[in-house]
């Protein structure tokens, strides 16, 4: 196709695109050199970059050379795998047992698929870069998965799931306990959210979840569609998070600590 | 048993600090009984294992261990051990554990949360709470449970100025379709 491509703070990974604002570099806030702007911004990008490839080649699934499309293929077993795909197994795993089966890692088909936690595993991790590069106020956009630095405040528009160009809500991240948010949904992929036994059809076309990190909000978010009205009761009650769900019936659910009509800043 | 199942009501905010509800000295509304149940709370605390790092301090020690109580001192303190049965009324003593009680102030991730029960014959007849307040000190909802929103009060006059999405964006394709790349190519 020949549709536009994204634009240079963008890139695309895991099969979708991650969009980066580097932020400002704060050790150079003393700095009026203009011309230093510009290569430190790239570096910033080029981090981020950097991150994302070496997750890509542990554990994308879009990637046929990857440590897991080796194991899915059958031609790695998972304990010869490098530490970090193990790591990320052993975390999937866990919020597998914290969500009562609701997110898991294993595929209905047997694949083993990592990319619910790897996703925010390497934004995290991105994040982590731009912190140690000495970048303030920076924010990563992975597939729909927001993190913002630190202490700083980030708003935020969630996607309305019957138009994506399109909002149907808005959260400002606060730089705290709610640093990050996720939001998963069951019409875009079908292959992505495998429902819970039992569950026809999920009630829950979308979910986002906000939280202290983003894998948290992933897993959660990706678990409350899966599980449905049940699952967000049951994990709003026993997580720190804010959540707004869109159910198959266009209704909008929300937990008591999610953001509604504040007045306008003066 | 009676105790569990109080605490069970600060289970709606977080499960694990159960243990920690339970610690708490209880005091009756008139201040002259004093139940020291300490002994069967340690054993329940970092059960239902949750994040551990986050785990609350158990500030019952420290916190106010009864906001009711200020009146009883005549009655210093507890008797550690006994169960507050030390009224010389045999009636009374047949249903000693009937009263109003005050749990000490217990920190958790939500803020700090204080219950009250009543207990009439043996049973739980109330359970309210009596301060409920996030880190900054506003009251906050006992419980997390999401409730009907209409579409105008989430969405926000300024949503406009957002500076990233999110939303179910799986595929490049869809990226290209959402506002995410626009804010993209805004250099937002």
């Amino acid at each position: 196709m020949t549709a536009a491509r994204p634009p240079a703070n963008a890139f695309a990974a895991m099969g979708t695109v991650v969009s980066v604002r580097p932020g400002r570099a704060a050790r150079d806030a003393g700095t009026t050199d203009a011309s230093t702007a510009e290569p430190s911004d790239a570096r910033a990008l080029g981090a981020v970059g950097d991150v994302f490839a070496r997750w890509e080649s542990r554990c994308s699934l879009f990637d046929p050379d990857s440590e897991l499309s080796r194991i899915a293929r059958g031609e790695l077993r998972l304990l010869d795998a490098s530490a970090e795909v193990r790591d990320a197994y052993a975390l999937a795993l866990h919020w597998r047992d914290a969500t009562d089966g609701r997110f898991t890692p294993h595929r209905g088909d047997g694949v083993l698929d990592l990319n619910g936690v790897v996703k925010a595993l390497a934004v995290e991790e991105a994040g982590e870069a731009l912190d140690l590069l000495g970048r303030t106020d920076w924010a990563i956009d992975a597939g729909g998965d927001v993190l913002a630095a630190a202490g700083s405040r980030l708003p935020v528009g969630i996607v309305d799931p019957a138009d994506r160009a399109a909002l149907l809500a808005r959260i400002d991240l606060d730089g705290g306990r709610r640093r990050a948010v996720a939001t998963s949904g069951s019409a875009e992929r079908g292959d992505h959210i495998w429902t819970v036994p039992g569950l026809e059809r999920t009630p829950l076309v979308q979910v986002s979840v906000a939280a202290a990190d983003l894998v948290t909000a992933d897993v959660l978010a990706t678990a409350i569609v899966a599980g449905g009205r049940a699952a967000l009761d049951d994990l709003a009650a026993r997580f720190d998070l804010d959540a707004l769900a869109a159910t198959r019936d266009g209704d909008l659910l929300a937990t008591p600590g999610w953001p509604r009509q504040v007045r306008a800043r003066g | 048993m009676l105790l569990a199942s109080a605490a069970s009501a600060a289970a709606i905010l977080g499960g694990w600090q159960l243990g920690a509800a339970a610690t708490a000295t209880l005091t009756t509304a008139d201040g002259s009984t004093t139940l020291d149940t300490s002994g069967a709370a340690s054993g329940s605390s970092g059960s239902s294992g949750s994040s551990g790092s986050s785990a609350p301090a158990a500030s019952g020690s420290t916190g106010t261990t009864d906001s009711s109580g200020s009146t009883s001192s005549g009655s210093t303190g507890s008797d550690t051990g006994s169960t507050g049965s030390s009224s010389s009324d045999a009636a009374a003593a047949a249903s000693s554990a009937d009263g109003t009680y005050t749990g000490s102030s217990i920190s958790t991730r939500f803020g700090n949360v204080q219950v009250q029960v009543t207990i009439s014959g043996g049973a739980i007849t109330e359970v309210t709470a009596l301060q409920l307040t996030d880190h900054d000190g506003r009251s906050i909802q006992i419980s997390n449970r999401a409730e009907p929103v209409l579409r105008t009060e989430v969405l926000q006059a300024q949503s406009a100025s957002v500076s990233m999405i999110s939303g179910a964006t799986y595929t490049s394709a869809a990226y290209l379709q959402s506002l995410q790349s626009a804010l993209d190519a805004a250099g937002f």
